[in-house]
């Protein structure tokens, strides 16, 4: 059984459909991206999956439990939502320590975490005075209190800088290397394709697509042959009268869509066309995550 | 829910607003205290009431519970508390529970300090003091109204849910509408759960608390009944909003 299941999950807001029909699965011991622009629907439907929001239709399970019906909900599940939000007066490890007794968790996890993420030196210092990195790193120790056996995570690299990003970069392939199922979203592909095994691709409230992310982002495709020739023009010309399409043109450089680079080969060498390069082009994980997610901007 | 209460008691405690009006209402209280004691000459059947009677305890806890719930939403700290704890109703609950056991022991730290001041003084300058049972049950009965209107005031806070508006609204009702309406409409106003049933609770005499002379006020056993129905109103109104909200 999946650690994590969506499905079917639909939530509308007055006149506007924030998540349609969402279906999707997460497993222990990967790392799965939940990418989308924003707006797209990632927060509401985390939020659905924890019970924060109710859901129109569908449902949001974990081992095939709601949320709510978790015996030990902070001790099977930690979150990290987007905009964490803290109450300013309190200082960390006062927060900790809240979120710890409610949540049934051993106090001795506080100076734990705090020492995991870094905030000890800061920890009886009044949250209103910590930096947008330190809040996040906060929320992360709140997440990581019961040690819990799924991570979710929304957009937790938002406000940090280069090491802090790295810093949850690793966490989150450590999380997932000890069987933890981590749940990730973002709105930038860069900050995760590093660290996740699969992703879903949502826009506009719908899934655009799922799996491994070299499958969902890495040509998943018709394949685009590569060529460059002295003879382009007649190579272009030989390719047209056999219906194959030959879109991009740059001096001697084709692309040429839906077939691969060995027919393309062969077709050049029938009539002798001298080439200089035959290859697969390879889109970018950023232009595949922006064709699929363009029509959602 | 004995986790969700300890976590409610530490919210509490962590912050400066709790310290700040738990000072605020020792503070008042104690200053009234010394100036009655100091400047009036109580005899025997008035000095509990002149003296004893200073207990702010109620109107800080009401404006603390309220500034509880609603900060919940005001720093958007809610989710973390459902994330921990999924469960509205008992959320709610162990909240309900935590600001009624902070009234009661404000009401007593209260009642502490103003026994030790106003005793001091009196006997400095020599004039009677109370029975001690009399002492005793006017305190208890304070700290009953005390946790009582702490219970009451989250239900308020989670009806309400904007902080400034749930303040005001409530000083407001208070100081203005209540006595208005405790004038105007005595029939009304003796059911009223900000003055004229605590102070029947609290069994004083209506121009005591300063309110109209001729109030009929409950009995301390309906005016206690009439409370609960409140509070539970309040609390039941407050759950099914909680419990219907989307916290997004």
């Amino acid at each position: 059984m999946a650690a994590v299941e969506i499905d079917g999950l639909s939530k509308r807001f007055g006149a506007v459909q924030a998540v349609s029909d969402m279906s999707f699965e997460v497993n222990a011991g990967r790392v799965t991206g939940f990418l989308g622009p924003n707006g797209a629907g990632k927060s509401t439907t985390l939020r659905c999956l924890l019970g924060l929001i109710h859901a129109d239709r569908g449902s949001g399970t974990f081992g095939g439990k709601r949320y709510e019906e978790l015996e030990h909900p902070s001790g099977h599940v930690g979150a990290v939502l987007e905009n964490a939000s803290f109450h300013p007066g309190r200082s960390g490890r006062n927060h900790l320590r809240v979120l710890a007794t409610a949540g049934r968790h051993s106090p001795d996890r506080v100076p734990e975490l705090l020492e995991q993420v870094g905030l000890t030196a800061a920890a009886d210092r009044r949250v209103k005075g910590y930096s947008m990195g330190m809040r996040q790193r906060l929320a992360i120790a709140a997440a990581l209190l019961g040690d819990p056996k799924v991570l979710i995570l929304d957009e937790p690299t938002n406000g940090l800088d280069p090491p802090g990003i790295r810093w949850v970069r690793d966490l989150l392939r450590a999380e997932a290397a000890r069987g933890r199922a981590v749940l990730v979203s973002s709105h930038l592909l860069s900050e995760v394709e590093q660290s996740v095994d699969e992703v879903v691709v949502i826009a506009k409230g719908v899934m655009r697509a799922s799996g491994p992310i070299e499958r969902v982002l890495g040509g998943g495709g018709e394949p685009i042959a590569r060529v460059r020739s002295a003879d382009s023009e007649r190579l272009a010309g030989l390719l047209r009268e056999r219906g194959i399409a030959v879109d991009g043109q740059t001096g001697d450089l084709l692309l040429v869509h839906g077939v691969s680079p060995e027919a393309v080969g062969e077709v050049a060498a029938e009539h002798r066309v001298v080439l200089r390069e035959l290859g697969v082009q390879t889109r970018s994980l950023e232009e595949a995550f922006f064709e699929l997610t363009e029509h959602g901007v | 829910m004995t986790a969700l209460l300890q976590a409610e008691l530490i919210k509490l405690r962590t912050t400066r607003t709790f310290l700040a009006l738990t000072a605020a209402a020792v503070g008042t209280s104690l200053l009234i205290t010394v100036l009655v004691s100091t400047l009036s000459e109580p005899d025997a059947d008035s000095v509990l009431t002149d003296v004893f009677t200073s207990d702010t305890s109620s109107l800080f806890i009401t404006i603390l519970a309220v500034v509880g719930i609603t900060g919940e939403w005001r720093h958007h700290t809610i989710t973390s508390s459902l994330l921990a704890a999924p469960d509205r109703l008992r959320f709610l609950a162990a909240k309900t529970i935590a600001f009624a056991t902070a009234g009661v022991v404000l009401s007593l730290l209260i009642s502490i300090t103003v026994l030790v001041v106003g005793l001091a003084i009196l006997n400095v300058r020599d004039l009677p003091v109370p029975e001690a049972g009399d002492l005793l049950e006017r305190f208890a009965r304070n700290a009953f109204v005390a946790g009582l209107l702490g219970a009451f005031g989250v239900g308020i806070g989670a009806l309400v849910r904007n902080q400034v508006v749930a303040v005001v609204g409530l000083l407001v009702l208070g100081f203005a509408v209540d006595p208005a309406v405790a004038a105007l409409v005595p029939e009304v106003g003796r059911f009223s759960p900000f003055s004229a049933l605590p102070v029947a609770i609290t069994d004083i005499r209506p121009e005591d608390a300063g309110l109209p002379d001729d109030l009929d006020l409950l009995s301390p056993g309906i005016a206690l009944l009439a409370m609960l129905a409140w509070i539970g109103a309040a609390f039941a109104a407050g759950a099914a909003l909680l419990i219907r909200r989307d916290l997004d």
